[in-house]
Order: C-alpha cells, then sequence, then structure tokens
C-alpha cells in the first residue's frame, strides 16, 4: 500500500472518457471554432427577441413613469426589487463555487467553474437593471454615487441601506469579472494559439493580454487566483447580507427580522446552484460534454440543493416561530395571517415558497433521483421559482398590510410592463450566455487538465501500473507543494 | 527695516519703478469696463476672444440642443396698485351656492384667488369651511364654464357679440311675450339687495312670479315651521347650547342646511376635559349610515318608510305616552334617549331631516315638550338656508305644460337634473315661449332654454348674503372677470329697463341707506361680515293644533316592500352643483371612502344575502376589499331601474339602500363629471306635491356585473391596533381614567426605566441628538372633535397643488392626498352591522424626529429641518421610493406619472394620466396653483410639509419685526379649514403653545400613533371618547407599578 493514495475509493472520477490533454483541449475549444449550431441559434435569437422586448418595456416605463407598473402607495416595491433579491441571489452559486470551492481545493468544482463565474457576472448585469430602473428618475441615478461634485453640500446618505447595496453590488460585479476574466487568460492563450483566421487571432491575442505561458505566467496567475479567490470569499457572504439589509433595517413587519441576513445568505447559495443546474444541464447536451460536466457534479450540486433548501426551511419555520413567541401582533398578523394563511389574498404565494423551497428539495435525500438528469432539471427550475416566491412574499405580503389598516392595499398583480422587464433581463442573460457560450471556453480548459491526471477516468484505469503510480505520484508530491 | 522676503532686486531695493509698478499693478482696462466706446467697438485682445468664441458656442450649442418651453410671463407695463408679486392680498367675501353660505377670506396672489379660508370674523362661521367651499375656487377656472352669452340652438351655443346685442334680442322677444307672465326661477336666494331687485323686476311685469326651487327640498320643514310658529322659516338652532342631541335621520355635520355652523357648535359639546369628563349625547336614528351618523353616540336604524313612525314614537316617548314600535333595540334606543331629552331640561335639540311636514310638525312638537324650543331653537334668528316649497313648484310646473309661462328665467336652479319627474319638466319647458338660463354651464337645464347669459363665479363678483336673518355677509371681487359673463341680477337691471344702473352700484346703494356712510360700507366690505349688536336666543310661539293630526297620518308605517332606497348627499358633492370639480370628486366619501362615483350602499347583512358575501368570513372580506371590482346589483323603483355597483357599509339598515345623489351629471357641465356615478334623483318619490328622497317599494336583484369603484381606503376596521387607534366609551374612560396612559407607561417600563424617558432613553443613540432648542413645530389632533367632513383633505389640495389624479389613478392606489381621514369601524365581531363606533382619524406626515424615511433615502432627499420638520427635496429625488415603504404611516405619495407636465420628457401624458389630469393641466386651471408649492416632477416622492411655505412666510414676517414667532401667527391649511378645531398646530417647545398645553395637560388621553415603533412622531392625537355608559373590559394590562415590584 502506497503511503499516499492520490485517488479516493469512494469519489469517482471527474473527467469521464479516456481523455488525453490534447482531448480535452479539442472538445473544448472545438464549439468556439465551428459555426453555431442550429439549436444555439434558435435560442439565440429568443433571447435577443426577450431582451428587445425588455428595452421596450424599460423605454415606456422611464418615458411614461413608474405608473406603468402595479405599484402603488402601499406596495412601493414589487417585482423590480423582487427580480433584483432573485438574479443577485443567483449570483451567488458562481463566487461560492470559484472562490469558496477553490480555497477548499474542491476538484470537482473545476468542470463548472467557468460557466457558473459567467452566470454570476450575467446575473449581477441582470440585477443591476431593477435597482437603477426602478428609480423614478433614473436619469438622476448618479446622485448615488460619491464623488466630489458641484450640486452643494449634500452627497449620499451613508445610513442608507440601497447606498450599501451600490456599494456591495459594483464592487461584486468588479471582483467577480476580475476574478473570471483572471481565469480565462490561459484558455484564450489557447484559443489564440489555435486559431488560423486573422482576425480571430488578433480577438484573442488581444484578450489573451500577451499570455505565453511561461512559468512566471503561471505562478502569478495563481497567486491572482488566490488572491481573488480571497476578496471574493466573504463576498459571498456579505452582498446577499447587505441586500437583506435593504429589509433588515427597516421598520416594516415581516422585513425588520434579524435572522435575514444568514437566511438571504443561504437562499442565494440555493438559488444560485439551482440556476447552475439549469444551465450546465443544458450546457452540456448542447455542446456536447457530458464528460466533463459529469453525473458527479450533478450530484455534488444536488447535495448542496438540498443543505441550503433546508437550511432556508429552517429560516421560515424560525421566522413564524419568533412571530408568535414575540407576541407582537403586527409581526404576527403579517406572518400568520398575510402569509401562512393559505386563504389570505397573498397566501397562495407563501404556498408555493414553501413547497418549492422546502418539501420539494428533500426528494435530493435519494440517491436515485440526485443521479437523474430529468429530475434535476425539474427541481432546478422549481427551486428557482421557489425562491422568486420568497423574495416576492418577502416584499409584498409585508407591504400590501402594514401597520396602519386605512392603507391596506388592493391586491396587487404586475402589468405586462413589469413582467416585460422581467423578460427582459432573462433576454439579457441568455444573450450574454449564449455569446459566452459561442466565444469562450465554458468549461476551465487549463484548470481541468490540472485535475486530469488525479481524477480523470483514463488515468485511473492505468492505477495498477507501478510506474505510472509513481509517476503520478511525484506530481501529487509536487501540486500539494503549491 | 530692510525687507527680508524679496522677490526681485526692484522689491528689495525698493527701487522707484518698481514702486510705480506696486502702485499701478493693473495698468491696462479691464477689458470688460463699460466705456463709451461700446463693446463692439473694443478690441477684442486675443484671451478675449476665447472668452467670445468659448460663450458664443455655448450658447449657440444651449440654445440650439435644447427646446426651451415657452412660458407665458408678462411683466406689468404699469404695476397695480396693491399687488406686490409674491405677496398675497386677502379679501373677505362670502361663498355663495344656492342657498348654501359660508363667510371666507379669498387668498389673491399676483390677481389671481388661489385658496379659500373661513372668516374669523363671522360669528356664524367663525373661520369653519367646507370641503365644498375650500374647492369652490377650482370651480372658477373651470374649463368647462360658459364664456359668453349666447342663443342656443338644438343645444348648441351660439355667440351672441355683446351684451347689449344680446338684452336687445331679449327685450325684442320679452315684446312677443303679450303679457303672458314672466317667471324668475331660483335656487334659494339668500342676497336681501338681489331679493328688493327681483321685486323692483317682477312689478314691472305683472303677472309675473319668483318661485324658489331647492334641488334637494326642505320644503316639509318651512311647511310644518308655518303650521306650529306661523313663520315659513327655519330657526337658528344652537347645538353648542344642547347636551342632548337627537337627529333623526338629519347629517347636520355634513349635508343638513348649514353644516359647517352646526359642526362649530356641535365640536364644542365634543371638547373633553379630563379631569371632568362631559360630552353631549349624540343619538342618531337613520336609515343609512351618514356622516353625522358615524359621529353619534348612540345609533339606532330604522326602515326608511318608518321615519313617521320613529318620531311619532319619540313624542309618545317624551310625553309620556307609549312607544309603539316593533324593533326591541330601536324601541329601547327611543326611550333613552327620550328620557335623556327630557332630563336635559331644554338643553336638548332634536331635528330631522325628512321633508314631509307631518314629521317635522312632530318633531317641532317634541322640540317643544322638551324645552328646547327659546334654548337650543332661536325663532328670534331664522335662517335663509333654504326656501323653496314644493307646491309652487308644481304649480309652475303646471302653469308651463299649459302654457300659462311666457318667459322663464332661471338663475341657479336646475330641475332638469335635480327633479325627480325631470322628464315632466322638460316637457313643460319647451312649452314656454322665451327660455333663458343664467347658469355658469350649460348645464341639463340650460341646454333646454333659448338663451343663456353665464353668471359670474363669486370669486368674480359683488353680491351679498344674509344666512340668518340680521346677519350680513358680503361678496366682492378677488379678480376681473374670466369671461364675457354678468351677475344675474344685472340682467333683471337691464330688462326691467334700468339700463344705466348696474347691479354692483345698485348694491352699493342699496347697502349706503342701511348702513348709513362710506366708512361702514367699507367696513363691512372689509370684515366681509355684519352682525347684529346683540343675539338674544328667543321661543317662537307654538300652536300644537296640528300635531295629533300629523302624528296620524305619519305615525303609522307607509306601505313598503321588502327593499327600501334612500337617496342621501354626499359631504362633497351634495346635491351636484359642484360635481364638475374635480378636487370635490377626488376626495373620498367619508363614511365609504370611495371617490367619483355613486354606488349602492348596502348593509352586511344584506350582503350576505343577497350577494353572499360574508365580512364576518376573513375570505369574503379579503376578497371584497382587495378587489375594487365590485358585485353590481339592479334597483327597481316605479319602473325606473338603475344597475349600480355596491359598497358594503356596515350599520345600513338591513334591505335599505343607499344613493347618493349629485351624479351622472352632463358632460356638458365639466370634465371631471365624465363616468361619474349616475344620476338617483329620479328615484324620489313625489306624492301630493311633496318630494320624498326615498322609495319605500323597490326591487332588487343580483346580477353578474362587476363596476369599480375607485376607494381610497379599502379595510373598515383598526384590527384592534391600539397603537394604532385609542378609543374608548365615557363609561369606561371614567372608571379607568389612566386606560390610555398605561399602554404609554408600558413603553416607558419596558424601554426607560432608568430616566422614564421614552424619547431619549428607547434609543441606542445619544440622547442629545433628541435636544432639539429653538422652534420644534407639532401639531395635536383631538379625534373627538374630527367630524370626518374632508375640509381639510380640500383645502391641502388647494394650497399644496396636489394633483388630481382621477378615477382611474385612484384605482390603482395612485392618490396624492397628503392628508387623509382614515376611517375605521368598530362592530361586533360576528355581527358587523352593529356598529359601535366610528372613528375619523385625520393622516398625514407624522414629521418623525426619528423617521425612518430619512434615514433610508441613499441621496438624502428626506431629511429632517432643525424645527423638527422632515422635509422633502423634490430636486434631489431620484424615486426609489423606499421612505415610502419604510413610512409605517404610508403617507408618502409617488409621482407615478407625469400629473402636472413638469416633467423632463415632453408628450407624455396623454393615455397615461386620467382625462381630468390632462385637463386639469390647462392652462385656466393652472391659474389656481399656489406659487409658492413647487409642482412636483414625475418620479419624486411627496407628501405633507406641514405648509412650510406658511411657516417660512410667518417666520420672515416676524423676523422683520425682530420677535419669536407668535402661537397661532401660523395655520397650516387643514387646521385653518376645520370647522371643528380638531387640529392645533404650532410649537411645541414652546410652554404656552396651545399645541403643547394640549399634549401636557391631556395626558390620559394624548398619544403618539405607533408610539413603540419610536419614530418620534412630532403629530400626537387625543384619543377618542365617545359617550356611552357601556364600560368595556379593559385588557388586564400587567401594570408596570405592579411588575416592578417583583
Amino acid at each position: 500500500m502506497s503511503v499516499i493514495k492520490y485517488e479516493s475509493a469512494v469519489r469517482p472520477p471527474l473527467v469521464d472518457g479516456s481523455k488525453t490533454y490534447h482531448q480535452v483541449t479539442e472538445d473544448i475549444i472545438r464549439p468556439i471554432e465551428t459555426t453555431p449550431s442550429r439549436l444555439w441559434k434558435i435560442g439565440f435569437a429568443i433571447s435577443v427577441g426577450l431582451l428587445l422586448f425588455g428595452v421596450y418595456s424599460v423605454y415606456r416605463e422611464v418615458t411614461y413613469g413608474i405608473g406603468q407598473w402595479n405599484l402603488n402607495k402601499t406596495i412601493g416595491w414589487g417585482w423590480d426589487i423582487t427580480n433584483f433579491v432573485w438574479w443577485v441571489g443567483i449570483g451567488h452559486a458562481g463566487t461560492l463555487i470559484s472562490a469558496i470551492l477553490l480555497l477548499f481545493r474542491q476538484g470537482w468544482r473545476t468542470g463548472v467553474n467557468r460557466a457558473a463565474e459567467a452566470m454570476t457576472i450575467f446575473a449581477v448585469m441582470c440585477a443591476g437593471q431593477f435597482p437603477i430602473f426602478h428609480m423614478g428618475r433614473v436619469w438622476m441615478a448618479f446622485f448615488v454615487l460619491p464623488y466630489p461634485n458641484s450640486r452643494g453640500p449634500l452627497w449620499v446618505n451613508f445610513t442608507s441601506p440601497l447606498l450599501w447595496d451600490v456599494f456591495a453590488i459594483s464592487t461584486y460585479f468588479t471582483v467577480s469579472l476580475l476574478f473570471w476574466y483572471a481565469g480565462l487568460l490561459p484558455d484564450l492563450a489557447t484559443v489564440r494559439d489555435r486559431a488560423k483566421l486573422k482576425w480571430r487571432k488578433r480577438f484573442y491575442g488581444i484578450a489573451a493580454f500577451g499570455w505565453t505561458g511561461s512559468t512566471k505566467h503561471w505562478q502569478r496567475h495563481e497567486s491572482l487566483s488566490l488572491v481573488l479567490a480571497g476578496l471574493s470569499t466573504p463576498l459571498v457572504l456579505s452582498v446577499h447580507t447587505i441586500v437583506s439589509f435593504d429589509f433588515a433595517t427597516s421598520v416594516i413587519p415581516g422585513w425588520h427580522t434579524t435572522i435575514f441576513p444568514p437566511y438571504f445568505v443561504a437562499g442565494a447559495v440555493f438559488s444560485g446552484f439551482a440556476m447552475v443546474q439549469t444551465l450546465m444541464i443544458i450546457t452540456r447536451k448542447v455542446l456536447n460534454l457530458q464528460e466533463y460536466i459529469t453525473m458527479e457534479h450533478i450530484e455534488v450540486m444536488n447535495k448542496v440543493i438540498v443543505l441550503t433548501g433546508s437550511i432556508v426551511g429552517v429560516a421560515y419555520l424560525t421566522e413564524l416561530f419568533m412571530a408568535w413567541y414575540s407576541q407582537n401582533p403586527y409581526e404576527g398578523y403579517t406572518f400568520w395571517y398575510s402569509r401562512a394563511n393559505l386563504f389570505s389574498p397573498y397566501g397562495w404565494s407563501y404556498w408555493g415558497m414553501m413547497a418549492c423551497n422546502v418539501l420539494s428539495p428533500q426528494i435530493f435525500w435519494f440517491k436515485k433521483l440526485r443521479r437523474n438528469i430529468t429530475v434535476t432539471f425539474f427541481m432546478s427550475i422549481i427551486v428557482n421559482i421557489g425562491m422568486w416566491f420568497e423574495r416576492f412574499v418577502i416584499i409584498v405580503t409585508s407591504l400590501y398590510r402594514d401597520y396602519v389598516p386605512s392603507s391596506w392595499s388592493y391586491y396587487y398583480s404586475p402589468t405586462i410592463w413589469e413582467i416585460g422587464f422581467y423578460l427582459g433581463t432573462f433576454g439579457l442573460f441568455f444573450t450574454c450566455y449564449f455569446l459566452f457560450a459561442k466565444w469562450f471556453p465554458v468549461i476551465a480548459v487549463a484548470e481541468i487538465k490540472h485535475i486530469l491526471k488525479k481524477n480523470g477516468d483514463s488515468y485511473k484505469q492505468q492505477g495498477d501500473q507501478p510506474e505510472l503510480e509513481k509517476k503520478s505520484l511525484e506530481e501529487f508530491e509536487h501540486a500539494m507543494a503549491h | 527695516m530692510s525687507n527680508k522676503i524679496w522677490q526681485s532686486f526692484g522689491a528689495l531695493g525698493k527701487s522707484e519703478g518698481h514702486q510705480a509698478n506696486v502702485a499701478d499693478e493693473f495698468r491696462e482696462e479691464l477689458p470688460f469696463e463699460a466705456d463709451d466706446k461700446g463693446l463692439m467697438s473694443a478690441n477684442a485682445p486675443r484671451r478675449d476672444f476665447l472668452k467670445y468664441l468659448g460663450f458664443s458656442t455655448v450658447a449657440a450649442t444651449v440654445a440650439a440642443s435644447c427646446e426651451m418651453p415657452v412660458k407665458k410671463a408678462i411683466p406689468f407695463v404699469s404695476k397695480p396698485d396693491n399687488v406686490i408679486p409674491g405677496v398675497a392680498n386677502y379679501y373677505a367675501t362670502t361663498y355663495v351656492q344656492d342657498g348654501d353660505v359660508v363667510s371666507v377670506v379669498a387668498k389673491v396672489r399676483d390677481g389671481r384667488p388661489i385658496k379659500i379660508e373661513g372668516n374669523d370674523l363671522s360669528p356664524i362661521f367663525q373661520g369653519g369651511t367646507s370641503a365644498r367651499a375650500q374647492a369652490s375656487v377650482l370651480d372658477m377656472y373651470d374649463t368647462k364654464r360658459l364664456r359668453f352669452p349666447a342663443q342656443i340652438k338644438e343645444g348648441k351655443l351660439v355667440e351672441v357679440s355683446t351684451f347689449d346685442a344680446f338684452d336687445k334680442m331679449i327685450a325684442d322677444e320679452m315684446a312677443k311675450l303679450n303679457g303672458a307672465p314672466v317667471v324668475l326661477l331660483t335656487s334659494t336666494i339668500t342676497s336681501p339687495s338681489t331679493k328688493q331687485l327681483v321685486g323692483e323686476f317682477l312689478a314691472k311685469f305683472p303677472g309675473s312670479r319668483h318661485v324658489t326651487y331647492d334641488a334637494v327640498s326642505y320644503s316639509g320643514m318651512l311647511l310644518a315651521n308655518e303650521a306650529a310658529y306661523g313663520k315659513r322659516a327655519i330657526p337658528s338652532y344652537h347645538f353648542d347650547n344642547a347636551k342632548v342631541i337627537v337627529s333623526l335621520g338629519a347629517d347636520f355635520l355634513g349635508t343638513w342646511l348649514s353644516p359647517v355652523e352646526f359642526a362649530k357648535q356641535y365640536s364644542k359639546g365634543r371638547k373633553i376635559d379630563e379631569k371632568n369628563p362631559t360630552l353631549s349625547k349624540h343619538y342618531q336614528f337613520e336609515s343609512i349610515m351618514s356622516m353625522t351618523g358615524a359621529n353619534a353616540d348612540e345609533r339606532f336604524t330604522h326602515k326608511p318608510s318608518e321615519a313617521g313612525v320613529v318620531a311619532a314614537a319619540l313624542l309618545a316617548a317624551v310625553t309620556g305616552g307609549a312607544v309603539n314600535v316593533a324593533d326591541a333595540k330601536l324601541k329601547a334606543g327611543l326611550s333613552k334617549a327620550a328620557a335623556d331629552l327630557k332630563a336635559a331640561g331644554g338643553a336638548a335639540l332634536v331635528v330631522s331631516g325628512s321633508n314631509d311636514s307631518n314629521v317635522q310638525l312632530i318633531v317641532n312638537a317634541i322640540n317643544e315638550a322638551i324645552g328646547a324650543n327659546g334654548k337650543t331653537i332661536n325663532w328670534a334668528v331664522t335662517s335663509n338656508y333654504r326656501q323653496g316649497v314644493d307646491a309652487d313648484f308644481e304649480t309652475l310646473l303646471a302653469d308651463m305644460s299649459a302654457g300659462k309661462v311666457g318667459a322663464l328665467l332661471i338663475a341657479g336652479a336646475n330641475p332638469a337634473y335635480t327633479y325627480a319627474k325631470a322628464e315632466a319638466f322638460k316637457k313643460a319647458l319647451a312649452a314656454v315661449i322665451l327660455t333663458v338660463s343664467f347658469n355658469t354651464r350649460l348645464d341639463e337645464t340650460t341646454e333646454l332654454c333659448k338663451y343663456v347669459v353665464p353668471d359670474h363665479h363669486y370669486l368674480e363678483s359683488w353680491g351679498d348674503a344674509e344666512p340668518k336673518s340680521g346677519y350680513y355677509s358680503f361678496i366682492q371681487p378677488t379678480i376681473a372677470p374670466l369671461f364675457k359673463t354678468r351677475n344675474w341680477q344685472d340682467n333683471l337691471l337691464k330688462w326691467s329697463g334700468n339700463a344705466t344702473t348696474e347691479y354692483a352700484n345698485y348694491l352699493k346703494a342699496y347697502w349706503m341707506t342701511k348702513l348709513g356712510s362710506q366708512e361702514n360700507w367699507d367696513a363691512a366690505l372689509r370684515d366681509g361680515v355684519v352682525v347684529p349688536a346683540e343675539a338674544t336666543v328667543a321661543a317662537g310661539t307654538f300652536n300644537g293644533a296640528g300635531v295629533a293630526a300629523a302624528v296620524a297620518a305619519a305615525g303609522t308605517p307607509a306601505k313598503a316592500g321588502t327593499w327600501e332606497v334612500v337617496l342621501y348627499e354626499k359631504t362633497a358633492i351634495g346635491s351636484g352643483a359642484q360635481a364638475s370639480n374635480p378636487w370635490l370628486q377626488e376626495m373620498p366619501d367619508p363614511v365609504t371612502k370611495a371617490t367619483w362615483d355613486n354606488y349602492a350602499t348596502i348593509s352586511a347583512a344584506a350582503a350576505k344575502e343577497l350577494l353572499g358575501i360574508d365580512l364576518t368570513k376573513n375570505g369574503d372580506a379579503d376578497r371584497y376589499e382587495v378587489n375594487p371590482k365590485k358585485p353590481v346589483i339592479a334597483i327597481k323603483v316605479n319602473g325606473k331601474e338603475m344597475k349600480l355597483p355596491v359598497i358594503i357599509v356596515p350599520g345600513t339598515q338591513k334591505n335599505t339602500i343607499g344613493i347618493a345623489v349629485g351624479y351622472g351629471r352632463s358632460e356638458n357641465v365639466g370634465v371631471a363629471v365624465k363616468g361619474a356615478g349616475q344620476n338617483a334623483y329620479p328615484l324620489a318619490t313625489i306624492a301630493n306635491g311633496v318630494v320624498t328622497y326615498a322609495a319605500y317599494d323597490a326591487t332588487v336583484t343580483a346580477t353578474d356585473e362587476l363596476y369599480e369603484v375607485a376607494q381610497n381606503q379599502t379595510h373598515n376596521s383598526y384590527e384592534g391596533r391600539m397603537e394604532v387607534v385609542k378609543e374608548t366609551s365615557l363609561a369606561t374612560f371614567k372608571k379607568h381614567p389612566e386606560l390610555f396612559k398605561a399602554q404609554r407607561d408600558m413603553l416607558v417600563h419596558d424601554y426607560a426605566s432608568k430616566t422614564g424617558d421614552y424619547r431619549n432613553e428607547g434609543s441606542l443613540y445619544d440622547p442629545r441628538l433628541n435636544d432639539r432648542p429653538g422652534v420644534h413645530w407639532g401639531m395635536s389632533i383631538d379625534l373627538n372633535t374630527c367630524t370626518g367632513c374632508g375640509a381639510c383633505v380640500v383645502a391641502c389640495n388647494a394650497e399644496n397643488n396636489v394633483p388630481v389624479v382621477g378615477k382611474t389613478e385612484v384605482l390603482r392606489g395612485h392618490d396624492m392626498h397628503w392628508i387623509r381621514i382614515d376611517r375605521y369601524f368598530v362592530s361586533d365581531a360576528a355581527n358587523p352591522d352593529d356598529v359601535k363606533d366610528v372613528i375619523f382619524m385625520p393622516m398625514m406626515c407624522q414629521h418623525c424626529d426619528n423617521a425612518p424615511c430619512e434615514n433610508v433615502c441613499p441621496v438624502a432627499a428626506t431629511n429632517h429641518s432643525s424645527e423638527g420638520l422632515n422635509q422633502m427635496t423634490y430636486n434631489r429625488c431620484i424615486g426609489t421610493r423606499y421612505c415610502a415603504n419604510n413610512c409605517p404611516y404610508k403617507v408618502r405619495r409617488f409621482n407615478w406619472a407625469d400629473y402636472t407636465g413638469a416633467d423632463s420628457f415632453a408628450d407624455n401624458q396623454v393615455g397615461h394620466v386620467s382625462d381630468v389630469t390632462l385637463e386639469m393641466n390647462d392652462d385656466l386651471y393652472r391659474m389656481v396653483l399656489n406659487p409658492d408649492v413647487t409642482v412636483r416632477s414625475r418620479g419624486v416622492i411627496e407628501k405633507c410639509s406641514f405648509c412650510v411655505q406658511r411657516l417660512q412666510a410667518g417666520k420672515l414676517e416676524a423676523k422683520k419685526q425682530s420677535r419669536p414667532i407668535k402661537d397661532g401667527e401660523v395655520k397650516t391649511a387643514c387646521q385653518s379649514a376645520c370647522p371643528t378645531n380638531a387640529i392645533e398646530f404650532g410649537d411645541s417647545n414652546d410652554k404656552n403653545s396651545v399645541v403643547r398645553n394640549m399634549r401636557d395637560h391631556s395626558p390620559l388621553r394624548m398619544y403618539y400613533a405607533l408610539e413603540q415603533i419610536h419614530v418620534l412622531p412630532n403629530v400626537n392625537y387625543m384619543a377618542k371618547i365617545r359617550n356611552t355608559d357601556e364600560v368595556m373590559e379593559v385588557a388586564a394590562a400587567h401594570k408596570p407599578a405592579e411588575e416592578a415590584a417583583h
């Protein structure tokens, strides 16, 4: 028995098929070099269509006013901020995968981290649209930026959680973008080196920042990745914490809840992983990458989903308990009447949330279901519907019947333009994602190659050969020495 | 000493050349110094060239790239006297609408009247106003006002170029009458000079007569008084002298006769002294929930057809007879009311809203029996608010139909709309040779006339009014007539051959003889009122001869079917004369909180039976309230059918439907009436020449239709949230005086046990932050005296340029009112119709010292002033609505669309704001805007500012006189409009201010709404106490003292 067993008996390989380094490159880079498939074109066209509809919806809202939406004097936020929180939450999985899992040296992350990071960036882009365009006077949006200006002594208000959002989201976006791009550099260089067309060479040449693959480059790249991972890790916790402060620091029953920060973070990871599942299942199918994004990945992520879904469930129950235990009649009304009562006007949304977020993920206790593509895909959609409802429940059912009963609202349902804005962000998200899938390697080629020997199927089969084992051992020791 | 620091050898050695240089540092002329040569001939050096280049490039860019809006501001060539731009003038005048009179003061800014205030000098109204008086200024700027005298051909106006030409046409027509009588048909005239003038006019035309027609008739009362007291008049009432008030269906706080006057009087008995709590006792017997009924201490309902029975039973009860009423609850109520009335020793008053002279005669007998005559009823001073007698109009109608009327001159009256048998009137009108209308709009009657010569608006007129005998109130123009209109009195003068005299001169001559001198006349105009020296209360001589017959006639129930209908006037819209006023249409009804429509009000019990809506079930109640689409019912009365949406009003008599009149007006009278309800006047019953505003036999069926009713408030209960509303009965308050205080003490106990100062200790922050010296504005609102009338709401609209959003936007919860009156029903959980109390709670920005809106605004657009004001900086606002979400009182309003035309984007109103809002952007309507208040643009939040423009003006005045601001010197618009003084405002740091005194000296009732969230509001409320003997269970609130002992 060898001193160091480099291959776990319980962990199946992370890359299926007998892949060599060259095959990996071929598999992942090829889609970039060929004309897009019919499926890609249809998907892209739909996405652009949605995006254009969204642009028109926003145009109407900016030109004619927020009155294009059905918000009212009591419900100041509805679909807009619901969507904002939902998209921000989705982004979290990407950061968690790329940063925290990197620090924890989870090898399986390499299969999905690139796409997940891209998803983060696009999700944050989508999220950002809502706080910007929910402003009544969006052309004055720059008022939220604290820069020396000529507008007199008034400055931004540092006590406002909405301002914290500005900082949190912009920091998050910047760090995520840098992290993603830094990871892309070696792969872009690969694409450049393989390119035969002149413009392609130029484009990827510029994009690769002159990467040559020298040891110095690799060394700096590794360091930068660790630094950015270190920067991103607190962001995973802080961004959604700050988003939750929008509600938690207010005085409105149903918002004013100290449990919000951890509850929001768990929810964000939960919805983010569901979104990663949705995207990965489509991507591996469309780009024929089943051997890189394997059943192992899907199963691992399903485990995260059932864990975070249960955390969220505990949070829901804690809220209900505290609403009763505190004997605060206002909170009691919000939680027990406006929400938990199925027959109250919005009771359906609360129970929809409960069913989607707490009950349905429990099926993932069964290994068979965890490893079922169809079930996973279906569940990933369910979870994201549920998480959308969660934000809707928090925002709308708290506002529509708060302290003063005279102001209790008419039933709120969105206008077509409110829905259009949301659909538009889907358009934006998928347009970006399709472009990304076409022009960039959706899997981190360089990182896959890192783990290929340890976790690749082909090397595993050769595990019995002593000289290979010796070689691998050396390599493993080398890797650990970093 | 030589220079240690030098820049050049010249400086070091102080050479002559250097010194000359220093002395003449700027040798060259500055290029822009004005000289004789002028700019054009000046040499432009290089630097100037660059300046010119830069300036002209920028100027050209700016001029070319921005489409500058055209602003129509024309300066005075020669400034008129008394008009100082930016400084308002105030003129005393009188709001007169048909018989309604309120003495007011018009605020005139730069030649435009923009706001109505009450006239404090009037002993009748004492500075109070009504919503309608407040809104009347907008009527003048109505775009649908008739703008010239005209002939009407098939409903179309043909302008007559001059008044002379018009007069000639009328003279020619008059000549053709061949002695056929001329009839002047008017609504009630309260003007003594006009009455004299009418007399003179009629004298010129033999056989002519004057007929008074009131939209909502008080004929029964006039006739009953004639029978009992020998005077066809209405006495003066003194609700302030009454310890017991019984109203039999009279909405005397909202619409009955002179609500401002009565509300003022009534409020005197509703103010409560904590140390010795007493209140007047107000019983209301009615069929539907009126605003007055909502204010009553004890309220009993009966069928409309039993109105006479109830009156007779009350008479029997006060005279010791048997109370003959089947309903046990009603019977007990009548006995109790009778006992209280008798015990009051004359300090009691019974009034009735019935138009049946028999009922009114019975009421006279009751008042006589309880000794009210001469105590609370003053026959020495009679009131002139209503003078029409139904039979007179009925006779006129017969004469007209018979062709016995040659000419009909109509001033103010609009029977083609308000008369129950309007079709008959229209037919009769066609039989009249010459018909001339003096009405201000192409209303339902005017459009059927042959000529129209529109009257001035009262703010453009000269005139006088005599609301009560001996009390005069004057009207003087506050603006030159906007259009080619004329005082209708001038028509009579001209057409009776008095071609040279104008009414203004006639009026002056009339008053010069009465007042004796120019000084007196000037003083009368300045003060706006002339008051008799001594006001004594005297009894009338009662003649009870007809009472027995009246009891016999009215004392048995009228024949009735299952369903009965009551027609009522809404507080804002009244008879419908001002229905075209957008402010009034958008003012929510005090009871139903609905705007822009009339509807069928039904009881909760009837709703359950007829529509299956059970308000005791949460599911049903929720569905009903969150959905503006209300079920429609079909109501059939005498073959006339109306389909109306249902609004459930708890406390309505079961199977009784209330429908407001004043709606469904012709679209010719204003943009605001378009789609606003249906005309309910045709449902009134006319029998024996008497109009009854009810129908005793109606068929009601549910339909499948739904109709959207725009309500500002949908939830009716305060859900026992004592932090929001504090109310109890007088008996409970006497037994547990510390009831409310104990609730507040709990906060001190829980959060401020060290210092007992909840305000400072209840926060994590340094208490010194709350130490605010100087002026600290505060408001105090007494829930006991607020009647819910809504005058404050309209006053606020006018003062603060609050936009009218129209029905479509109210339906979407986009109403913009800065102040609202929350109305809560307190009723039995199992039986919503058993209404124990109705609370009216004016709610506006509470100007919290620890405002939750302020800390959440990312751009500090809303912030706190050193004087305790929560300020809105519109220019700074980017419209995140976070503040509105975080406002626990939900008083912040967002500009959802470009309601005012003040937006940065052009052409974005059509299709996105309502038609009314669009019309309100017309230059004519915009004349009413208050120049001191910014018109808000789309996308910003707005809310109550405590009328900061008034505070600033007041402070400036005080500063000019180098003195601190005096208490009561500045009043907010809501405060000054309030007829019951329920709202007080002032500096809460001033120990002698009214507000401070209310807070300091009423610790038992004073509270802040939602005090427990420690937002530290600057508005406090006084808990509502209703005068009932019921002692309520006081929740065993753990007493702080006891618990502390543990």
